[in-house]
């Protein structure tokens, strides 16, 4: 969409300190981390909540979500957080001129493939957040700035998994 | 060479290295980030919390609370944990005196404590307060007022017909809470005697009592 | 001790998601900067192509981790009062497990895909329906897998407390993991690049 092209990304250390302070801020103004596996829950309870309102109070996975009953599910920090991530990617993206309508894939498989994996991927990292308690933003980058021992658990796994099935995947990125 | 002139020399990303290992060097001696134990309190306001009766709510207050289903409080049981499986309050949580300088109880919220009698439930209020709970409350004289005012109310003799409206109303607060309403005057020896309502009864969130609340992690 | 502000109650929960929105837009900037918004990017991690989801994740725990320990033991914060998940260590081990296979497979994670479907990969808003297609399999299979998801519960617990070990020596001992980690990174990088352009 722009002509422009694309500007460089930063120095990955220097995005890392401003990652980490982002965080900090979290800790210091709200008391807790960032997240995003948990506005995922919350978007997907109310849905079902307006489907099948029993349904969802009779599992617990997303009754927890669901509150007091008096509010919103969406009404969430995480939730309004997540906003902010996507309102903050699209700004920050146009103005690094990466606004673009494209599939991210490597040349050597389809885009149907491709889509497939990354549903079947997203899928696997929906069930694994809810066994994990959290998923990259909350386990791995809050609980692993707070010395949480679950969370560095977590995190080694999940480099564990992620190159255990690199190779057989190497296909869809090479 | 000066510390300022090494720093220049060096790359962003050595500099970032350095900054780091320094303080992760540092880290090593600075001690403990907890400060678990120490409080300070500030004693003139707690001193006008007091006289203005504003730091306890009394039985009935806090059955009418319950009643309602209001979920904006919360109560802390601080006996021992056998005593609160016999008996607690419906929905309370029980955090022994020793346990109050770790709990999950959150600055900003209403925290209503209790114990046997209002001296007990004074002491873990102090605590509280000197911890920064602004919200904690204390329940009045403990849960021998819930016994007396909630569960077991009584008529005056000769009540007065507003006595008798109030007493009407106590009834229905006490039978909701599965007590018993003393109709009979006089027979103070016979309170006692009634059974203490099973826990099965009142604490299965009726009306809409206080839910779990919502979950804070991802 | 003042902070966190949010828990001394200087603000209530609607300021609270007014501030959740803006470190949201923070967090979203500097994911978009670090590139994470690729999953051609993110998944060169696993790959030794390109070692950047590593630097920039250990560089945040590095600096969070530092800002924390300083500003507690300053007196300005109080750790005890930042939540902490709880630790179920057999579910979360598998649980990171398959969501390590999902990375490889997905080239995402939930927060970066949100930045990737913002700046318009088709592929991360597909990831994103994965993402709920997989937490509403987990609230189906739930009765069956209720009993393993429980297990191992240690509460709130972190690693000075379960190795009894001061805070500042394991703060120390990430500080050196994470250097050591980022001096390997960049070797790493260099003999892949080395490789390809003699190959």
């Amino acid at each position: 969409m722009t002509t422009k092209p694309a500007q460089p990304y930063w120095n990955p250390y220097l995005a890392g300190v401003g990652l980490g302070l982002v965080l900090l801020t979290s800790f210091v103004v709200m008391g807790r981390g960032l997240g995003a596996s948990g506005a995922f829950a919350s978007v997907l309870t109310t849905g079902l909540h307006a489907v099948v309102p029993g349904h969802v109070a009779n599992t617990a996975p997303f009754a927890e979500y669901l509150g007091n009953g008096t509010t919103s599910p969406l009404k969430d920090w995480l939730v309004f957080e997540i906003l902010g991530v996507i309102v903050g990617g699209f700004i920050f993206g146009s103005l690094a001129h990466r606004i673009s309508k494209t599939v991210e894939k490597g040349p050597n498989i389809t885009t149907a493939r491709r889509f497939g994996f990354a549903f079947l991927g997203g899928a696997l990292m929906g069930v694994g957040a809810k066994f994990a308690r959290g998923c990259t933003s909350g386990q791995a980058l809050t609980g692993g700035a707070l010395l949480n021992a679950g969370s560095w658990a977590f995190m080694i796994m999940v480099f564990v998994g992620a190159y255990a099935f690199a190779y057989l995947m190497r296909r869809q990125w090479q | 060479m000066t510390m300022g002139d090494l720093m220049n020399k060096l790359s962003l990303n050595s500099r970032l290295a350095a900054t780091a290992f320094v303080l992760g060097l540092v880290a090593l001696f600075a001690g403990s980030p907890y400060h678990g134990a120490d409080a300070t309190v500030n004693t003139k306001e707690l001193a006008l919390v007091m006289a203005t009766d504003a730091d306890q709510v009394t039985a009935t207050t806090l059955a009418d609370w319950l009643v309602q289903g209001r979920a904006d409080f919360r109560i802390v049981d601080v006996r021992t944990a056998p005593a609160f499986a016999e008996y607690h309050l419906p929905s309370a949580e029980n955090i022994p005196v020793t346990g109050l300088n770790r709990t999950s109880l959150q600055h900003n919220e209403k925290i209503v404590v209790y114990a046997d009698d209002g001296a007990r439930a004074a002491q873990a209020w102090l605590l509280l307060r000197a911890k920064g709970y602004q919200g904690a409350v204390l329940l009045r004289g403990g849960l021998e007022a819930w016994k007396d005012s909630v569960l077991f109310p009584r008529i005056p003799e000769n009540p007065t017909p507003a006595q008798s409206e109030a007493f009407a109303k106590a009834r229905e607060v006490s039978t909701f809470f599965g007590g018993a309403p003393q109709s009979g005057a006089g027979d103070a020896g016979a309170v006692r005697q009634v059974a203490m309502p099973t826990l099965t009864m009142p604490s299965a969130n009726v009306a809409g009592a206080p839910k779990k609340k919502k979950k804070e992690g991802c | 001790m003042t902070a966190p502000f949010f828990k001394f109650g200087m603000f209530g929960d609607n300021i609270g998601l007014v501030i959740a929105f803006a470190i949201g837009i923070g967090f979203g900037f500097f994911l978009e900067r670090a590139g994470f918004g690729s999953a051609r990017k993110l998944a060169a991690q696993f790959y030794f192509k390109d070692l950047a989801v590593f630097k920039v994740m250990f560089t945040a725990i590095v600096t969070a981790m530092l800002g924390v320990y300083y500003l507690s033991v300053l007196g300005f914060m109080d750790l005890s009062l930042i939540y902490l998940t709880p630790t179920f260590l057999a579910p979360q081990l598998v649980g990171g497990l398959i969501f390590g296979v999902g990375f490889v497979v997905g080239g995402y994670c939930p927060g970066t895909a949100c930045v990737a479907a913002a700046t318009g990969r088709l592929d991360a808003l597909v990831f994103a329906l994965g993402v709920f297609a997989g937490i509403f399999a987990f609230g189906e299979i739930y009765p069956i897998v209720s009993t393993f998801n429980d297990s191992t519960s240690l509460g709130q617990l972190t690693i000075p407390t379960a190795a009894h070990l001061p805070y500042g020596l394991i703060v120390f001992a990430v500080v050196l993991m994470a250097l050591g980690g980022f001096y390997g990174a960049e070797w790493m990088e260099k003999h892949m690049a080395a490789r390809k352009a003699g190959a």
